[in-house]
């Protein structure tokens, strides 16, 4: 009742022998990074989802090669907050919505974090653009505390 | 495998913040989304990219996963996932003015992510398995399967045991294996007459 053949010694010994290999052929940092990423285990903040990502909208990419320097746009919305970003060609433009000074973080999956601000009415840019994938955890006054999901550009 | 209870250990260790357990659950699955990057034939650089977001949702998520035995049918989805929007979005910047239509490559990998679970499951089930075997049927078993594998003569050297008694140690480790609860839980599905494929399914 042993399964793939395994009531066999041979089968056995060829499936453990093939697991190992399988295990061995994963590159030591690829197993390193996925160990890092537990480093963002307990952020206990609201999150908010990605709701637009112009490179799923057809309509959109057509109409951005047109018009201007604008590369990307993301929107992420929660109950609280809606944040929405604009990529352009060397840097991250960002709105808080409703407009509201802010503190904004850059979280990147190295592990590292920028602290900025938003100003008033609730604008903030990010330059350079992260390179590896990132969130920005947003920290307004009346205890708003939003963290969006990954994103890579 | 879906009731395999280290897997639920694992993930529940992990919700209280235990950095080991997540290592143990990396240790396991990274060659699942290690092999289904490959089958989409993603670049280094890529299969880095792929590999954080999935991890990095898992970080998110596995707190709130419902039925922690089906992990590693989630681990295969959402890297499937990445690996298409990635793939996607390369398409894009190489053909750009093709008709959306042509801009969306084929999945010619798709059917093979099933296969890719399977045999990731049992390859992590017969490594959790092996780790936990007694040191010397871990140090025989190891020598009888390098490459090229060792001689009867340089394994009864180095491990002190005669020639004669090599053939029915690798028997009784190969069985005490075969016995461990790691293998037991993926062989248990079969039993119960489902098929893992079948199984897995519905674990997604």
């Amino acid at each position: 009742m042993v399964a793939e053949g395994w009531d066999d010694d041979e089968a056995l010994l060829a499936a453990l022998q093939q697991a190992l290999r399988a295990r061995r052929a994963v590159p030591a940092e690829f197993v390193e990074a996925a160990k890092n990423a537990f480093a963002w285990h307990n952020i206990d903040a609201e999150l908010a989802q990605l709701t637009y990502d112009s490179t799923r909208d057809s309509d959109h990419a057509l109409s951005m090669r047109a018009e201007s320097a604008s590369i990307r746009a993301l929107t992420f919305a929660s109950a609280h907050l809606t944040i929405e970003l604009e990529v352009t060609q060397d840097s991250l433009l960002g709105q808080i919505i409703p407009a509201q000074a802010a503190t904004i973080r850059i979280q990147t999956s190295a592990g590292t974090e920028t602290a900025l601000s938003a100003d008033e009415i609730g604008c903030f840019s990010i330059h350079p653009i992260p390179a590896e994938p990132f969130r920005l955890h947003c920290q307004a006054f009346a205890g708003i505390d939003v963290l969006t999901g990954w994103v890579t550009l | 495998m879906r009731d395999d209870p280290s897997v639920i250990t694992l993930v529940a260790r992990v919700g209280d913040g235990d950095q080991g357990a997540w290592n143990e659950l990396i240790e396991r699955y990274s060659p699942l989304v290690w092999s289904i990057c490959l089958r989409y034939q993603l670049n280094r650089q890529d299969i880095d990219d792929v590999g954080q977001t999935v991890w990095l949702l898992l970080v998110e998520r596995i707190g709130s996963l419902r039925e922690p035995a089906a992990l590693p049918g989630w681990l295969a989805t959402t890297t499937k996932h990445e690996c298409l929007r990635i793939l996607r979005a390369t398409r894009r910047h190489d053909h750009e003015g093709l008709p959306p239509e042509d801009q969306m490559p084929p999945d010619p990998a798709a059917t093979m992510i099933d296969q890719e679970l399977i045999t990731a499951e049992r390859n992590a089930a017969l490594r959790a398995a092996f780790a936990e075997l007694p040191r010397g049927c871990h140090e025989l078993l190891s020598m009888l399967i390098s490459d090229p594998p060792s001689a009867y003569a340089d394994i009864s050297a180095t491990l002190g045991v005669a020639v004669g008694s090599i053939g029915p140690m690798r028997a009784r480790c190969l069985d005490r294996l075969r016995r461990s609860p790691h293998l037991t839980a993926v062989v248990g599905d079969q039993a119960e007459g489902i098929g893992v494929k079948e199984n897995q399914g519905r674990a997604w």
